[in-house]
Order: C-alpha cells, then sequence, then structure tokens
C-alpha cells in the first residue's frame, strides 16, 4: 500500500493576463502521506486556493506534475480526474457548495450514486447523524443554517471513506462555536478514516490542528513547519 | 500504464443506462417545475398552431375529396360569357345526358317594402340544378317555388342585409317577384363569394320578361351536364372541348374544379403553415435563449457536481433529460390544444369555404407535431445547454474562474443542424424545395431585421440616455439593460406578431386608399351602366335633377378581333408556335371613342387615336394587352363590329390608371367611326348624400329599370368587410407570435426573478416604497412593450412601403390610429403579463430575502 497518498512536484501555474505571464504558483513540491493532516497558510493572493485545486485534479499545472494516489493527473482528461475524485477524494468548501434542489439526505448519497451504488441512503442517513442532523435529513440547504449546511457538506465528504480531504477554508463563513463544532467533527471523521486531510485557511489556530503547516507567499512554498507526527 | 488502467474501470454509461442522471434529473426540477414548464409552453404555442393548421389541411383534403362532385353540382360543365353559338347548342342537344343551364347578369333590384336598391347577380335557372348536392333554403320550398314562376329568392347575406323576407316584393327590371325565401347554401359558393356578389335567383324562362337582356347586357351563361359515369365525362370533355374553344367558352369538370380547389387550398394551407411556423421557431429561439440563462445558472452546481466526481456528460444529461422530457410533455400538450384549435377554425375560415367542415383528428399531424417539438426541443436546447459539459469544477473554488473556450463537436453539430432545420421543415410542410429556400431567407430576413432594429432601438436609447428624468423613469429604463434580461429577444418575439398586424393594417389601408373616393371631390363614386343611346338623355336628366353632377357620358360598343397583322384569329388559334391567349382573341371588347386621352391615361408610345386620310382608322391600346396581343404602333387589326369587319392601325399605347375615375378601355376609337354602330352609355356622377343616393338609385331603377348601377362606396365597405374576414384569420394566426412571445416574456420574468429580488431588496433598504417599485416594475414593463410594438410598427412600415409599392403598385397609406392601436394593444399585454409574474417579487418582504440570502 503506498504510503504517500499526494506527491506533488514543481508545481508551476502561470495564467495568461493579457500580454503578460502572470505566476501565481511557482515551483512547489511536497507531499501528503496516509492519514496525514496538513494545512496550507498564507496571506491573499500567495497561492493557497491555486495549490489545492491543482492537487485534487480541478486545475491543471502549467509544468511539474501532481500524482494522487500513484495517478498522475496532470495527463489525465477532466473525466478522468472527475473519476479519480470521485474515488478517492472529498472535498469541504469554504461557502458549502451543496446543491440547491436536494435534501440534505440527497446531497449526502450523490458521491456515492455517482460510482453506481446501490442502498446509499442508510449510510447517508447514518453520517448525517453522526454530524447531528439525523431529524434534518430531508430539510433543503436553504432551510438549514451555516453550520448546518457545513455539517452535510463534510457528510457529503466523507460518505465515499476518500482517501484524501481537501477543506478551503472551512470555517471561514460560520460564527465563532459552529466554527468549532464543525472542526471537531472534521478531525474525529479524519483520524477515525485516516483520511489524508488537506486543509487551506487563514486561521492558524486551525492551522496548528494539523501535523504540518506549509507556508505560501507569493506563489512559493517559503516555510514547512512539522507541528507532530502520525 | 496507470492511464490505461483508469481507462478501463471508469466506464462510460450512456444516457439510458445511467439512472443516477435520471434521479437527479427529477430531483433538480421538482423545484425548477413551473420555470421549466415556462420554457415548454412556448413550444406549446407553436406545436398548437403547427398541428391545427395541419389537421385542418387533413380535414379539408377530406372534405374536398368527399364532396367534390357537390362543388360543381354536375359532372362538366360549359361556360361563357356570351350565348353558345348554334353549332355549340347543337352538339349539346346531340347528348343523351340531362342537362341544366344558368344564365346571369349583374343588374338592379329594388325591394318594394323599404325602396332601398342594390347592384345584384340575377341568376335565371333552369332544369334540375345541383345533380349533386342541394341548395339549402329557407323555407326548405323556397327553390321549387321559383321555378314555377313569379318567385325570387335571395342570398342569406342580402336578405339579411335589406331586412327581406318570405312574402315581401322585390323589383327586377320590369317585373316584380315575390321572395321565396333565402338561400343558405349553393353548390360550390363560399360566404366570401356572397359577400362581393350577393344573388337573387329566378326562374330563367322569366329573366328575359325583365327586359333586363338587352343589346350590350353582359350575361353569362353556363350549361351543366349530369353523366352516367367518369368515362362519360372523359368523351363528353372530348367532343366539347374543340367546340368551345373554337368559340372562345370555357369549361369545368369536377376533377379540375378539386384540382383548382386544391391548389387554392394548398397555397392558402402553405402560408398559413408557414405563419404557425414562424410561431414554432420564435418558440423555439424563446426556449433556446431561456435554456441558456438555466444553464447559465446552473453552473455552480454543475461545479459542485464535478467535483464529487460527475462527467461533464453526465452533468448534460441531467438537465438535457429535463428539457427533452419536457419538450415531449409540451409537444403533446400542443398537438391536444391544436386540436382543439382546429375545432375553432371552421368558425373562423367559414367565410372562405365552399363546403361545410367536418371535424376531423389527424392523427398524422398529431404524430408530426409531437415529433417536430421533440426535434426542435432537442436541437434548440443543446447548443445552450452544451456549455455545461465544459463547466470547469475549479468554480466551486474561484467563481469568477473564465472558462476556456472548447471547440466542440456537439455544439458544431447542433449550429449546423439548427441553420437546417428552418430550411428542412418548411420544405417539408410546403413539399417544395424552393418554397423552403425562400422561407429560410424570409425568415432570417425577418428576424435579423427585427433584431436590427430591436439593437437600433436599444441603442438609440442608450445614446440619448434621458439622465435627467425621474429616478423611477430612469431606473426603469436602466433594468432593460439588466445582463440576461433578454430585452432584445423578447422585442424580436413580441415585435413580429406586432409587425404581421400592422403589415396587415398597412396593406388593408393602402388598398382601401384605392378605392376611396371621398378625398377627391371631383372623382365619380357612382357609375350608371347599360344605359341604351334612348335612355342616354333621360338618365342625364334625371341625374341633373337630382343637382348631382354629370361627369362622364361615355359611349360602348362591343367588338371581337378578327384578324391580327394580317392574320385572321382563327388561323393564329391554331398555330401551336407561336400562341396567343385564346381568351385574348375570342373576348368581348368593349371600346368607346373619343379624340382625346382621358384623365387616367398617358401616351407612352406614339400618338393619340386619330382618322387619316380617307379610311385610314387609327387607334390606341393599353399597354398591358399591346403585350398579350404582341401588337406594337403601326401593327394592324380588323375588328368585327356586330357583323362589319371595321380595319384598324394601332396608333400609341396609353398606360392606363384602371382604377382612377372610371370606365377606363383597352382600345379607344377616334370619333367619326362607330357612332352609328349598335352601342350602350356608360354614365357617371358622384353622390355624396346616402339619402340623396337612395332617392335617386329608387328612381332610377323605376325608370330605367335595365340600366345598373355600381356604387363605389358600396365596393369600399365590401373591401373592408373582405379585408376583416381575411385579416381575422391572419390575426388569428399572428396571434401565436404574440403569445408565443409573451410567453417568452413570463419565462423572462421567471429568469430574472432573483435578481429582480434582490434588487428591490437594495431598493428597500435604501428606503424606496412599495409604490415606487411597483412603479418601476409597471413603467419597465410599458418601455419593453413600447419597445417591442415600436421594432414591429417600424419595420412593418418599411414593409408595408416595399409591398405597396412593388407588389401591389399602389399609393402607401397609413391608417395611424389603427397602428396606435396595435401598438397599444402590445403595450397592454406585455404589461398585464409582466406585472403578473412579477407580483411575488413586488410582495415579498425584504426580511425574507435577506434571511434567504445570507
Amino acid at each position: 500500500m503506498p504510503d504517500i497518498i499526494l506527491q506533488a512536484e514543481e508545481l508551476t501555474k502561470i495564467y495568461k493576463s493579457g500580454e503578460k505571464d502572470l505566476t501565481v504558483l511557482d515551483s512547489v513540491s511536497f507531499s501528503a502521506t496516509q492519514g496525514n493532516s496538513l494545512s496550507i497558510i498564507g496571506p491573499s493572493g500567495s497561492g493557497k486556493t491555486t495549490l489545492l485545486g491543482l492537487c485534487a485534479g480541478l486545475d491543471v499545472p502549467t509544468r511539474g506534475t501532481v500524482s494522487l494516489m500513484g495517478f498522475k493527473l496532470n495527463v489525465m482528461d477532466e473525466d478522468d480526474r472527475a473519476y479519480i475524485r470521485n474515488q478517492f477524494v472529498g472535498f469541504v468548501f469554504q461557502n458549502f457548495q451543496l446543491l440547491s434542489t436536494l435534501t440534505a439526505l440527497e446531497n449526502v448519497m450523490v458521491p456515492l450514486e455517482l460510482r453506481g451504488d446501490k442502498g446509499v441512503e442508510p449510510k447517508a442517513a447514518e453520517l448525517l447523524a453522526r454530524v447531528g442532523l439525523g431529524d434534518r435529513m430531508d430539510h433543503y440547504p436553504a432551510q438549514l443554517s451555516g453550520g448546518e449546511q457545513q455539517r452535510v457538506a463534510m457528510a457529503r465528504a466523507f460518505i465515499t471513506d476518500p482517501k484524501i480531504l481537501f477543506a478551503d477554508e472551512p470555517t471561514g463563513n460560520l460564527d465563532e462555536e459552529n466554527a468549532k463544532h464543525v472542526t471537531d467533527i472534521l478531525f474525529q471523521l479524519n483520524k477515525e478514516q485516516q483520511t489524508t486531510l488537506v486543509l487551506v485557511t487563514h486561521n492558524l489556530e486551525l492551522a496548528k490542528r494539523t501535523q504540518r503547516i506549509l507556508t505560501m507567499r507569493g506563489g512559493r512554498l517559503v516555510e514547512e513547519k512539522i507541528l507532530s507526527t502520525v | 500504464m496507470i492511464e490505461y488502467v483508469i481507462k478501463i474501470k471508469r466506464k462510460t454509461k450512456s444516457i439510458f443506462q445511467d439512472g443516477w442522471v435520471w434521479r437527479m434529473a427529477w430531483r433538480d426540477a421538482r423545484h425548477n417545475f413551473f420555470r421549466l414548464l415556462l420554457f415548454a409552453s412556448s413550444l406549446t404555442t407553436g406545436i398548437a398552431a403547427v398541428v391545427a393548421i395541419g389537421s385542418l389541411n387533413y380535414s379539408l383534403r377530406n372534405d374536398l375529396d368527399r364532396n367534390a362532385k357537390e362543388l360543381l353540382g354536375a359532372d362538366f360543365v360549359a361556360n361563357g360569357n356570351k350565348a353558345f353559338e348554334r353549332e355549340i347548342r347543337a352538339a349539346f342537344d346531340s347528348t343523351e345526358f340531362e342537362q341544366a343551364s344558368e344564365r346571369e347578369l349583374a343588374s338592379m333590384v329594388l325591394f318594394s317594402h323599404t325602396r332601398q336598391t342594390r347592384l345584384v347577380r340575377v341568376v335565371g335557372l333552369e332544369g334540375n340544378f345541383p345533380f349533386y348536392g342541394e341548395v339549402g333554403t329557407l323555407p326548405s320550398d323556397a327553390y321549387s317555388k321559383i321555378k314555377g314562376g313569379g318567385y325570387a329568392m335571395l342570398d342569406e347575406s342580402l336578405a339579411s342585409q335589406y331586412e327581406v323576407s318570405s312574402g315581401d316584393t322585390l323589383r327586377i327590371g320590369n317585373r316584380e317577384f315575390l321572395v321565396s325565401g333565402v338561400v343558405q347554401k349553393w353548390p360550390g359558393s363560399s360566404g366570401i363569394l356572397t359577400t362581393f356578389t350577393p344573388s337573387v335567383y329566378i326562374s330563367d324562362a322569366e329573366l328575359d320578361s325583365t327586359g333586363l337582356i338587352q343589346y350590350g347586357s353582359r350575361v353569362s351563361y353556363k350549361q351543366y351536364f349530369k353523366t352516367n359515369s367518369d368515362k362519360d365525362v372523359e368523351d363528353l370533355t372530348k367532343k366539347l372541348r374543340p367546340l368551345l374553344r373554337k368559340y372562345g367558352h370555357g369549361f369545368d369538370t369536377v376533377e379540375e374544379r378539386k384540382e383548382e380547389l386544391g391548389e387554392g387550398f394548398q397555397s392558402v394551407y402553405r402560408f398559413f403553415s408557414l405563419l404557425a411556423f414562424v410561431a414554432l421557431l420564435l418558440g423555439c429561439i424563446g426556449v433556446a435563449s431561456s435554456v441558456h440563462i438555466y444553464a447559465t445558472e446552473k453552473r455552480e452546481e454543475v461545479a459542485v457536481l464535478r467535483c464529487v466526481g460527475s462527467s461533464g456528460w453526465q452533468a448534460f444529461n441531467i438537465f438535457f433529460i429535463q428539457v427533452f422530457l419536457l419538450g415531449i410533455l409540451a409537444s403533446i400538450a400542443g398537438s391536444l390544444i391544436g386540436l382543439g384549435i382546429q375545432q375553432a377554425i371552421p368558425y373562423v375560415f367559414k367565410d372562405f369555404m365552399p363546403m361545410e367542415l367536418d371535424f376531423m383528428i389527424s392523427w398524422g399531424s398529431v404524430v408530426e407535431g409531437i415529433i417536430l417539438g421533440v426535434v426542435v426541443s432537442i436541437l434548440f436546447t443543446i447548443l445552450p445547454l452544451v456549455i455545461i459539459r465544459f463547466v470547469p469544477p475549479l468554480s466551486v473554488l474561484r467563481s469568477d474562474y473564465k472558462q476556456k473556450r472548447v471547440f466542440s463537436k456537439t455544439r458544431l453539430t447542433a449550429i449546423i443542424l439548427i441553420i437546417l432545420f428552418p430550411f428542412i421543415a418548411a420544405a417539408y410542410q410546403t413539399s417544395n424545395w424552393l418554397v423552403g429556400i425562400a422561407f429560410t431567407i424570409g425568415i432570417a430576413l425577418a428576424l435579423f431585421s427585427l433584431a436590427g432594429v430591436a439593437i437600433a432601438l436599444l441603442w438609440v436609447v442608450r445614446k440619448f440616455f434621458p439622465k435627467k428624468s425621474g429616478f423611477v423613469f430612469r431606473h426603469a429604463l436602466s433594468n432593460l439593460f439588466r445582463p440576461n434580461n433578454q430585452t432584445r429577444v423578447l422585442m424580436v418575439s413580441i415585435g413580429l406578431g406586432a409587425f404581421i398586424i400592422a403589415t396587415l393594417s398597412i396593406t388593408q389601408s393602402s388598398l382601401l386608399g384605392q378605392v376611396e373616393f371621398t378625398g377627391n371631390e371631383n372623382q365619380s363614386n357612382t357609375i350608371l351602366f347599360d344605359i341604351q343611346p334612348s335612355q342616354i338623355e333621360g338618365v342625364v336628366k334625371l341625374i341633373k335633377e337630382h343637382n348631382l353632377p354629370a361627369n362622364q357620358t361615355v359611349p360602348i360598343v362591343t367588338c371581337r378581333l378578327s384578324s391580327i397583322k394580317g392574320r385572321t384569329v382563327d388561323v393564329i388559334q391554331k398555330d401551336t408556335v407561336d400562341r396567343l391567349p385564346n381568351w385574348a382573341l375570342t373576348r368581348e371588347y368593349r371600346v368607346t371613342y373619343r379624340d382625346s386621352l382621358h384623365v387616367s391615361e398617358e401616351l407612352i408610345k406614339g400618338k393619340v387615336h386619330q382618322i387619316t386620310g380617307r379610311d385610314s382608322v387609327w387607334v390606341t391600346i393599353s399597354e398591358g394587352m399591346q403585350d398579350n396581343l404582341r401588337v406594337d404602333v403601326g401593327d394592324s387589326l380588323i375588328f368585327d363590329v356586330q357583323g362589319v369587319p371595321i380595319p384598324v392601325r394601332i396608333s400609341g399605347i396609353r398606360k392606363v390608371d384602371w382604377s382612377q375615375d372610371p370606365p377606363n378601355f383597352i382600345f379607344v376609337f377616334p370619333r367619326g367611326v362607330l357612332e352609328q354602330a349598335p352601342q350602350i352609355w356608360v354614365a357617371t356622377t358622384r353622390v355624396d348624400d346616402p339619402q340623396v343616393a337612395n332617392r335617386f338609385q329608387q328612381e332610377l331603377v323605376m325608370g330605367f329599370p335595365n340600366v345598373s348601377l355600381i356604387d363605389l362606396r358600396l365596393i369600399l365597405s365590401t373591401i373592408n368587410e373582405l379585408f376583416d374576414k381575411i385579416g381575422m384569420v391572419v390575426r388569428f394566426l399572428a396571434l401565436f407570435s404574440i403569445i408565443t412571445g409573451l410567453v417568452v416574456l413570463a419565462g423572462a420574468v421567471m429568469n430574472s426573478k432573483y435578481v429582480r429580488i434582490k434588487e428591490n431588496v437594495l431598493l428597500r433598504t435604501i428606503g424606496a416604497r412599495t409604490n415606487q417599485i411597483m412603479k418601476i416594475t409597471l413603467i419597465e414593463y410599458t418601455y419593453l412593450g413600447l419597445f417591442s410594438a415600436l421594432t414591429g410598427v417600424l419595420l412593418s412600415v418599411i414593409a408595408g412601403f416595399f409591398l405597396t409599392k412593388f407588389f401591389f403598385e399602389i399609393t402607401f397609406s397609413l391608417n395611424y390610429l389603427e397602428l396606435f392601436l396595435i401598438g397599444l394593444g402590445v403595450v397592454i399585454l406585455t404589461v398585464s403579463i409582466g406585472w403578473f409574474n412579477s407580483r411575488e417579487v413586488i410582495s415579498t418582504p425584504p426580511l425574507q430575502i435577506l434571511r434567504k440570502e445570507s
């Protein structure tokens, strides 16, 4: 079983801005092993979200390679990357990104249904109950508070038992109490399922709960701090 | 190797195998049901129009087959505008078939109880016509009574107009007749025909006793035959055709009549089906435009689905299934509505039908409608939906992430099919490739022109934006430029309906302008014809006694051509190479003589008619007939004037404005040639006061019963009536375009609902009152309706100008009031629909929205 879940090598992303090239990510390399948790911090515009997008296969680098579970994402087409995401990746976003026309339960079921799995409802219901929303399964996102929506999003992210979970400012839109609740669930599930966690945040307190902190500035990885080992 | 493994594992499921996309389609549709229904509704109206017209065509063809013989009332009919010659009569008598005959001429009739008069078609009948079908009368014995003599029956429209009922008396020529009843149905006759030429029927034996048939009277003759089989018809046609042709008569058989009518209906059907098709195309544009906005709004959700592993096709399929299924539902609904409308169509068209229409369901049209609906819903939704396939998952992290332009075979195929679709569909509907091409070019031109006018109008509004007007007006106007507001699409689709109706109005007012005499005081509005030479003095005296001007007194001599450029008409008729139209060779020419040109004439070549030398008679010919007879200045002709040959030469060619101050003539002789020939006179006058007109007409009928009178004001009202009836049919179909436009509008309002709500919340937060928000909404739709109406009306003025100038060749004329009313109607409809769909936007409390937003 490969220990390294994610391997980024010399990742560079350049955007064209008129005549000029804009380098938003410059030769970034790092790796993440199974069950490990790391956070990426840095000021706005430092390239954190771009790095997360490339690592999750949401975009392709201009140069460099990303391997997820040994699969080289940068040589795949978009639909193959989508398949990899469905099989191995979970996401939690700052603005929750639930499907507004689906109930909480249906939102959680979607990734497994996409795989073609049958009888996924009990598992989704159990996960929703785990995040404290057992009685709100039939509610639509618009009928839930921000904290509740984020918990649904986490249930959706964990239902596939992902090998790696990418979280982009998961508490950015939440009040302190909700943020703490969500963070607790996130780390608890991460621990239970041995999921690799990659977290992008401005929140240093949150970052300190992960085992490693990568600091970005001007598109470069400027510091790596190891806080604890698995 | 890794990539290879993945390709093997990732099985691509077809849309039918992938249960997830169907589930997702349903889950998503639950929340967009009303909105999706509105998209579909634009399709429904178009399909309804196509099915209604297709079904009508089916019923028509069926009825035409079923009632073919009733349309003619006989198996064979010989007809002509002169009495059948002895040779022909002998041929008629030699057949063993049952026959009936008919003579008809125009004459005045006086209704004794009201003393009113009217020019009618007097029909004298002999024999048992019709042999097929029946004459519908009220009471039912009215027809049998006239055969006995002393009775007359008249068309129902005439009877109701002059309040005539059974037992009343009417006077035709020298004779009085008792009214036996009214005619409700006559074989082969339609309501519109009786409006134009209402008829009074009497026994043929009594026609001569009216004293109407004199020298110069224009009498038409018909001889009906009933045969035993189709073979008999063939034999009869073979036997009579050469004879009838020789003397310039015509004939008709059931097959020919069916063909003529069938062709006529086919042309009308083609025209109406294309109108219906325009409504469908508008619906398609509406659907495409709405789906485009729908797809754009779904971008974020699609990005999430892509993040959790959905492929581009899977995401696309979710929304494609929705619009595809709705397309089927809309098509079925449209087909059912079309069948319902078809029940109303016989009522709308009843005046144009020479037979009663039975309601028949054409399942073929229904299936065609559904297939058409499904095809267009696929074609016109694929293009806007394709963007869903290429939504980058990165949009989840960066909502401002710009999607790269991706080459898509699906998109390219859809564009090609959309371009080909109107061409193929129009060619299929009209069974004619040329019509298909012409229609596609025409519709593209019309839509581009409408879009051009709409863009130009909006540009003008932007350029000269009323910056200093009040806040409410300014804000409402700027709302039109809101992103995704579909203002241009709405202006085109609503404008197209307004365009069709306004163009009809312009054509109508221009045509009416041609026969509108009230504006020109010197022009005659009453023509008296069939005046015998002995009566002309008395008629002129009668005119003057009523203080009316005798504008023209014109002699008319009837004659025929016997030779052209040295070749007799017989020889020319037999010439199969250099053929001249038979009607031009054998017709009766009504010529006059004078020394000068009339006000309606202009000499375009040669000299005015004159006599030079001892026997050289030089006549002038009208421009069109010169082409038909292929003659020019200097060519010789011989006229047969009541048996006397008169050789003439052509001195000049006149351009005649036929509608100006009639009567006008094809041939004009110089004075000094025809004075002694048998002739009749025409007198013209101008009567403005209806009471004077009534008194004058009564005295004319009493004193000169054979003299007929054409009241041009009556023609004016008849043309008006005709246009009202045609207009009703065209408006009925134009309504589909307007309804489609309004459905698109309702869809557009739904699409922009959340943007509107947000705007309103913002306005309320900064202090706007409900009253102000309501005003902004109302004014916005007023602007939209106004600009749509302007788009349609402006283009219709341009189209109307070209149509009247180059197609009808008449003076362009506008009815400003009617155009204003059309515009007003469009504005009211637009505001009503817009307002109805915006109630929720206005009435939603801001706090509720702010909560939702947060």
